[in-house]
Order: structure tokens, then C-alpha cells, then sequence
């Protein structure tokens, strides 16, 4: 892509459409913060020294100690809630990104090698599909966890075993179109290696249709962490994410402390809106349906 | 003029584009008399579709139709509604499409769909109208049309599926037909009599048609009138002989010239080329670039291929036998080296399959090729070194699928070449690419584009380069210009000559058109089937064919008179 293709884009698919643009600018947002939480964080949530149990449960705009307003409240250890919640999307995110990224990358290497070698070897990887996607998601998950044990790296793997499979189905089918197209002969006749041909024809010409659908991935995968953390069987205590933030408030959701839970689980949901909301836009314009009239 | 069905003047379809309104038709005036067949003739882009779109108002959104007038039988069509045009669809004007495979419902019987439009278009019910549908397949020529009412239309060839499109546009006794390259999907050896079956039940309803196509030779035969059109633009109108031998505008007349004759041999297509300095100083790198691979300049045996057979076995169903066809039946033949050996045939004769056999792209069953004395079919190729497989080459049909569209032109056509360190010291490969481009008369800018900026012409001449960037001795072509328009055929054609006499390239060159194979070739193979029908020089095939299917294909081609 060339720069005023890149220019055009966020022109055309990204500011054109003002639900969009509010959705990329939550994102980014959203990214800053984690980016930056030490610098943004009022306080660090997780420095004993930092924190006073003198100032626990205080609802939301109630001054601490030192006389800082809470403006999220704080939880029973007296740890500020906006604190948590910045670095708790930190570790959200983090996950996230990080297990969509090689959970898609797998699922592209297994699809293309499945299309272009075909046989035994798009036999035992289409089998390997089957018997992951006849498992529930997040039973799989649980069962993984509760075999591996907590860890940011254990949820990680966790969430890539969840992703890769229908990523491979996508890219492979793609790749068998375009592993029927004449270039694909050409290549063969050039005498190119295996490698050179998935490399430098097959992939750039079949991961489109698993590229557009990266950022839903991450969406989901940031519900599923925060769904494995609030089980009690994802991120540690120690690094708390979002869905972890949410299942210690639940606890005290009934006894009237709502801040604790409610507003790291709002955080969640805008969040993943906001990414959501871009992702089917960028959708629609890789519909070559749709995108046949703006070219 | 007296009694004038369709009228359109001044007609102009605009589609509103990010960079502009793009003109389909700019200001299209055409005239059809009742009971006449009218063509309308141009190549890609001609806006010869629309014309016939615009009268039935089938203009895709965002088109529309910005100015002009469309009077039928006296009415004008202009910003008549929906019901209006429902009115006339089918029951006054009937409409042939280009792909009879698409254009019928797979998943309904034959019968159903005439019945249909019999139903919807006339007052006819139950047996009545059976019997108008078993009459109308009758008069299509379509044989036994009551096993044929039950029938779905992936059971029929495509000759049979455009047989029974007629008799559903001519089910309510229309007054116009719209025929949009009726023939064009179809195989060379039906095309003829599919033609031949719509022309005469038009003229005995005195039906008018309006004729679209771009195949002149298809308007020679049996047009009466005829408009040229161009980028949307009229260029020329006339009675069709007159057009067609006396064409009085520049581009009809190169259009004329680019049309290969099956009657008449030239060496070159008279079409205007012209030659710029840097192409020409761009062929001598690319000579030299040849010259140091030194393969002998002779006329001795290239390829030799012996009793080659090969049969493709496809499952009929989950549970079902496998079924068995023949590929290939004992083909043999021999190719001398500088040959341009062409083989013809219908769709499945197996032309295609001999010469991804000998590029080693199909196995074979039996039998064995043998090139530059190496054979290509023993231990499964495995004499095949990698200087034989680069120098056998390949140019493809559709230029639109054979580039890898992520790539530029020039990694296209030299990343194979750098992937094998290939390069000579004093051709680096930019400077390959750039006088490769040249060469098959692009721009050497064109090595930085990437396909999709080009037209399936510029594609095909980059493919060639590609095949080029190889310094083959052998490219085998398949069908390379049936992708293409007239006169982006006639010079790719005169590009591939002179390829062969700079450089003493060997091709075996498939096509399904006669013409262009006897413009082309040396010695011709004709092919059904599988297996050789004969083979023998030009002349001989065309002017004294000793099969007899090559007397039927003979008959199946368009005549063009032409006293050119």
C-alpha cells in the first residue's frame, strides 16, 4: 500500500462514517492508556506502599486520605478503581494481541500448507480443525487452565488453541482458489521451491479474508480472557485484567459496593464496542461486492 | 424509413465514479427496422451491452440514463415505471444472454422454466401451454424436447442450454430480440448452428433483433446493418457488406484488418505499430541476453512425443463408481525446433492436456515425451534437470489469473529468475525487466505497476515476458489470445511471430479458432477427443481437410468475404 492509498483509507472507510471514527478513536484511546498506565494511573494499584486499606470501599468522587479524589472509587484493599481498570486494560490488551496475533498466524501457516501440499497433510490438519471446533471454546479453555494452572502465558496459550482453527479453515479455502489461478502454474514452472511459492504467491494473495477479520479476533479474545479471568482460572491475582477486576467486585456487588465490578466490566464493553465497530467497517469495505463501487 | 421498431437518439448512460461521471454511451443514435437483425459490434468497453440494457432498463445502479430518447414501436421508454417495463420484458422484447449456463435456474427442470415464461407471458394454461412449450423446443431444434422437459440444465451442454434461452425469448412472440453474444460461451463446433437456429426462427416471426457481439465474422454472416461503436462513441453505421469491405473510418478499417481470415494467409496482421527506439535497442539487450545461452540455430528435432495417453478418473457422486475420461488417446507427433506447431479443437479434445502433459503439469498414463533427446515421462521425469524445466515455458489463457496480482509487473516477470541466481553479470535484474517491458512493447515504467493497472492486452504481453525472462527454447501457448479483443490479438500474434524469428523460439500453440492457428502456424494438429485427427500443413487443413471433423469445424467457422 502506498501512502495516499493509506490516506485514502482512512479518509474513506475510517472517517466516513461517524460511528467509525468515534469507534477508531475509542481504540486509540484505549491503546494510549495501556500504553502509557504508569505515567496516566493515579496511583499504582499493586504498590502496597501506595495504597491504604484506610481508604477501602469508597464510592466513586469520595476524596482519599491524601486528599485525591476517587473519581471510580476504590475497592476493599483501598486501591484506587481507575487505577486498576488502566492497568488492568493493560493486561486485557496485552493478552489479547498477543494471542490473536500468533493464534492467526498459526491458523495461516496451517491453512496454506493444507491447500498447497493437499493429501495426508491437508487431511491431518482439517481433522485437527474438526476435533478443536467440536469442542465448546471456553470449555476447551477451562480444561487447558485447569491442567496448565494460572499464568499471563498459560491464558495466552489458552486463547491461541481457541483461535488458530477457524483461522485455518478461512485461509485454506482461500488458498484453494488461488492455488487454482494460472499464476500458481507459472510459478511451478519457474521452478520455484514449496517455500517460495506459499511465501511469495500464496500467502500475500489469500490472507486478505483472515486480515479483516483481525480485529473482531482481538474483540473476542479480550471477551474471552475476561471470561476465563472471572471463572477464576485466567490471569493471576497478581496481574489483575478486566474480567479479573470484575470477578473480585462480584463478591460485593450485592452488599451495595457496585463501583468495583460495574465499571471495569463498562470499560470492558466500550472497549470492545469500539473495536467491534471498526472491524465491521473495515469489513464492509473488503467486501468486493461493496467495494467494487468506491474503486 | 417506414415501420421503425426501436429507436434510440442521442442516447447517453452515465455511471457517477469517485473521479467523475464515466460516459458508457455518449450520444448513441440507432434505428431497428421490423423484422431486421441489426448488429451492434465493437470490442471490450464498447458500451455495446448497454445499449441493450438501457432499452430494457437494466442499467446496474448507479447508471442511468442522462439524456436521449428510446422510442419502441412509437412509445417512448423513457421514465416509465417498473410495471411498464415488466409489460414489455419478455413479452415484446425478449432477451438471449451471453452464458446459457448461468442464465437458466440450475435448480429447475427445463420444462418448468419454458412453462414459466409461457405462463407469465401468454394467456395460455395446462396442456395448451405444454404443448406451446413442447412446440417451441421443437422449433429450436432441440431433440426429443419431451426428455428434454425433464431434464436440469447442468445435464445439457451449453449449445442445448442456449437452444432452450431462445425458446424462452421467443415464447410470447416478441417483437425484438436482444441477443448479447449469443454464441460467445460456446464451443467453436456449435456455435454455427446455434446461430443458424436463431436467425431463422426470427426471420419466419419476422422478429427484429438486435445482434450484440464483438466477432465480425459472426456480423458478416448475418447481420444486415450494422453500427460500430467504440469507448461508448458511434464510429460508423452502414449495410453490413458495405462496413465491412469499405469501412470509411480509420478504426473500422484496422478493426477490419486485425480479423484473422481462415481464407487467406499473411505473414503479418496489417494492424499500426510502431516501434520506438528504446523498444528496439531494448530487443537487442534482450538478444544478446538470449544469444549467451547458446542454444543451436538449426531446424533439428525439438520434441517428440509418443503414444501419450492419459485418462482422468472423476468420483460420480459420494458412493457412486468412478467414472473414466479419456485425456488423452495415443497422441504422437514430432516438433522440429523454430516450429510454431498449432493444435485446434473443441473444448475437451485434449489440446490443452498434451501440453501441460509435455510441461509436466499432468502425468501420463503411457506413452512418453521426449525433449532435446531427454525424456521427460521415464522414472517420473526424473532426467528432467532444472535447465529443462526453465526452458520449457508457458503462456497462459486468461491474463487476468495468470500475474500474481501482489507483486509488480517486473518482480512478476524476474523474481524466478533472481530466486535461481540466473542473472548474467551485465544485465542486472531491473534493467531485465525494464527491457523486457520494452520489448513486448510496453513502457519500461511498466515494470513498477502491478497487473490490475494493466488491460488483459498489456497482461498478456507481460506474461510473455515472463515467459520470456527464461531464455526458453520451447513456450507452449494456451490459447493466448482468446482473452482478447481483435485487435489486441492481432498484435500480440505479430509479437509472438517476431518472437519466434528474433530469438528461434519453438511454440506449440493451442487455440479453438482456426484462423488465428492458420495465421499462426506451420503445421497444424487437430484434436477430439483425445486423440489427432490429422495433422498437416495449413493450406492443406483448410483448403483440402481429409477428416471429417476437421470439414465440420471448417464448416463451423464464420465466413468472412472479405476483399482485403
Amino acid at each position: 500500500m502506498t501512502d495516499s492509498k493509506i490516506k485514502d483509507f482512512f479518509r474513506d472507510v475510517i472517517f466516513g462514517d461517524p460511528m467509525t471514527a468515534l469507534g477508531f478513536v475509542g481504540v486509540v484511546l484505549f491503546l494510549l492508556v495501556a500504553l502509557f498506565a504508569p505515567i496516566i494511573a493515579p496511583q499504582n494499584p499493586y504498590d502496597l506502599g501506595a495504597i491504604s486499606i484506610m481508604d477501602g470501599q469508597l464510592a466513586p468522587g469520595e476524596s482519599l486520605m491524601d486528599g485525591t479524589i476517587a473519581i471510580f472509587g476504590t475497592d476493599e484493599q483501598g486501591r484506587d478503581i481507575l487505577s486498576t481498570i488502566i492497568y488492568g486494560l493493560r493486561i486485557s490488551l496485552f493478552v489479547a494481541i498477543t494471542a490473536s496475533t500468533i493464534g492467526t498466524a498459526i491458523g495461516i501457516y496451517l491453512g496454506l500448507i493444507s491447500a498447497y501440499y493437499g493429501g495426508v497433510v491437508d487431511s491431518i490438519v482439517m481433522r485437527l480443525v474438526d476435533v478443536k471446533m467440536s469442542f465448546p471454546g471456553i470449555l476447551l479453555a477451562l480444561m487447558l487452565l485447569a491442567l496448565m494452572g494460572q499464568g499471563v502465558e498459560k491464558v495466552i496459550l489458552a486463547l491461541i488453541i481457541g483461535i488458530w482453527a477457524s483461522k485455518a479453515r478461512v485461509t485454506r479455502s482461500a488458498a484453494l482458489g488461488e492455488i487454482r489461478k494460472e499464476y500458481m502454474r507459472a510459478a511451478q514452472l519457474a521452478g520455484l521451491s514449496a517455500n517460495q511459492i506459499i511465501l511469495r504467491y500464496l500467502l500475500p494473495n489469500s490472507i486478505a479474508p483472515v486480515i479483516v477479520m483481525l480485529p473482531m479476533i482481538i474483540s473476542g479474545a479480550i471477551a474471552a480472557e475476561a471470561t476465563l479471568s472471572f471463572l477464576g482460572v485466567g490471569v493471576p491475582i497478581t496481574e489483575p485484567s478486566l474480567g479479573m477486576l470484575i470477578a473480585n467486585g462480584f463478591d460485593y456487588l450485592l452488599t451495595g459496593y457496585w463501583w468495583i465490578s460495574i465499571l471495569p466490566g463498562v470499560v470492558l464493553v466500550v472497549l470492545v464496542l469500539c473495536i467491534n465497530v471498526v472491524a465491521d467497517r473495515i469489513r464492509e469495505y473488503a467486501n468486493p461486492a461493496l467495494r467494487h463501487e468506491t474503486m | 424509413m417506414t415501420d421503425i421498431l426501436l429507436k434510440t437518439s442521442n442516447l447517453t448512460v452515465v455511471y457517477p465514479t469517485k473521479r467523475g461521471a464515466f460516459k458508457a454511451l455518449d450520444d448513441i443514435s440507432i434505428e431497428i427496422e421490423t423484422g431486421k437483425i441489426v448488429g451492434l459490434v465493437g470490442e471490450s468497453g464498447a458500451g455495446k451491452s448497454t445499449v441493450g440494457r438501457a432499452v430494457l432498463d437494466l442499467i446496474d445502479a448507479p447508471g442511468y440514463i442522462a439524456e436521449g430518447e428510446i422510442d419502441f414501436q412509437g412509445e417512448s421508454l423513457i421514465g416509465k415505471s417498473n410495471d411498464f417495463f415488466t409489460q414489455i420484458r419478455g413479452r415484446k422484447v425478449g432477451y438471449v444472454f451471453q452464458n446459457p449456463m448461468t442464465a437458466l435456474d440450475p435448480v429447475m427442470t427445463i420444462g418448468k422454466q419454458v412453462l414459466e415464461a409461457i405462463y407469465a407471458n401468454t394467456d395460455l394454461k395446462g396442456e395448451q401451454a405444454y404443448e406451446r412449450a413442447l412446440d417451441l423446443l421443437t422449433q429450436t431444434r432441440i431433440k426429443d424436447p419431451k426428455d428434454v422437459m425433464e431434464k436440469y440444465p447442468h445435464q445439457m451442454s451449453g449449445g442445448m442450454c442456449q437452444r432452450v434461452v431462445f425458446a424462452i425469448a421467443i415464447s410470447a412472440n416478441p417483437d425484438l430480440i436482444i441477443a448479447d453474444e449469443p454464441t460467445t460461451a460456446l464451443d467453436v463446433s456449435v456455435q454455427r448452428s446455434v446461430m443458424d437456429t436463431l436467425i431463422d426462427l426470427c426471420r419466419q416471426y419476422k422478429i427484429s433483433v438486435m445482434l450484440v457481439t464483438h466477432d465480425i465474422g459472426v456480423i458478416s454472416e448475418y447481420c444486415d446493418f450494422v453500427y460500430v461503436m467504440r469507448h461508448g462513441k458511434h464510429v460508423e453505421q452502414g449495410p453490413t457488406q458495405e462496413v465491412i469491405n469499405h469501412p470509411k473510418q480509420d478504426y473500422t478499417r484496422n478493426l477490419m484488418a486485425a480479423v484473422p481470415r481462415l481464407s487467406k494467409r499473411l505473414d503479418r496482421f496489417r494492424v499500426l505499430e510502431t516501434v520506438t527506439d528504446a523498444q528496439s535497442k531494448a530487443r537487442e539487450v534482450i538478444l544478446r541476453y538470449f544469444q549467451e545461452s547458446d542454444f543451436p540455430d538449426n531446424d533439428e528435432l525439438l520434441l517428440q512425443v509418443d503414444k501419450a495417453s492419459c485418462i482422468f478418473n472423476t468420483k460420480s457422486g459420494f458412493f457412486g463408481p468412478p467414472k473414466t475420461t479419456i485425456g488423452l488417446d495415443t497422441v504422437s507427433f514430432t516438433q522440429n525446433r523454430k516450429e510454431i506447431l498449432g493444435i485446434v479443437g473443441e473444448s475437451g479434445s485434449g489440446k490443452s492436456t498434451m501440453g501441460r502433459a509435455i510441461l509436466g503439469l499432468q502425468r501420463l498414463n503411457s506413452g512418453s515425451i521426449t525433449y532435446k533427446g531427454t525424456s521427460l515421462t521415464d522414472n517420473n521425469g526424473r532426467a528432467i534437470t532444472k535447465d529443462i524445466r526453465l526452458s520449457m515455458q508457458c503462456i497462459f489463457q486468461d491474463p487476468f489469473s495468470s500475474l500474481n496480482p501482489r507483486m509488480t509487473a517486473g518482480e512478476n516477470v524476474t523474481f524466478p529468475i533472481r530466486t535461481h541466481k540466473l542473472l548474467p553479470d551485465w544485465l542486472s535484474a531491473k534493467e531485465l525487466a525494464e527491457n523486457l517491458m520494452l520489448s513486448v512493447g510496453l513502457e519500461a515504467s511498466a515494470a513498477y505497476r502491478y497487473p490490475q493497472e494493466f488491460s488483459g492486452g498489456q497482461r498478456q504481453r507481460i506474461a510473455i515476458a515472463r515467459a520470456m525472462a527464461f531464455r526458453p527454447e520451447f513456450i507452449f501457448c494456451d490459447e493466448p489470445t482468446s482473452a482478447l479483443d481483435v485487435s489486441v490479438q492481432a498484435e500480440t500474434l505479430n509479437l509472438m511471430k517476431d518472437l519466434r524469428d528474433q530469438y528461434h523460439l519453438t511454440l506449440l500453440f493451442v487455440s479453438h479458432d482456426l484462423a488465428v492457428v492458420r495465421q499462426m502456424c506451420d503445421r497444424i494438429i487437430v484434436m477430439r477427443n483425445g486423440a489427432i485427427c490429422e495433422i498437416a500443413n495449413p493450406d492443406q487443413i483448410i483448403e483440402n481437410p481429409s477428416h471429417d471433423y476437421t470439414r465440420s469445424l471448417i464448416a463451423a467457422m464464420p465466413k468472412l468475404d472479405l476483399s482485403a
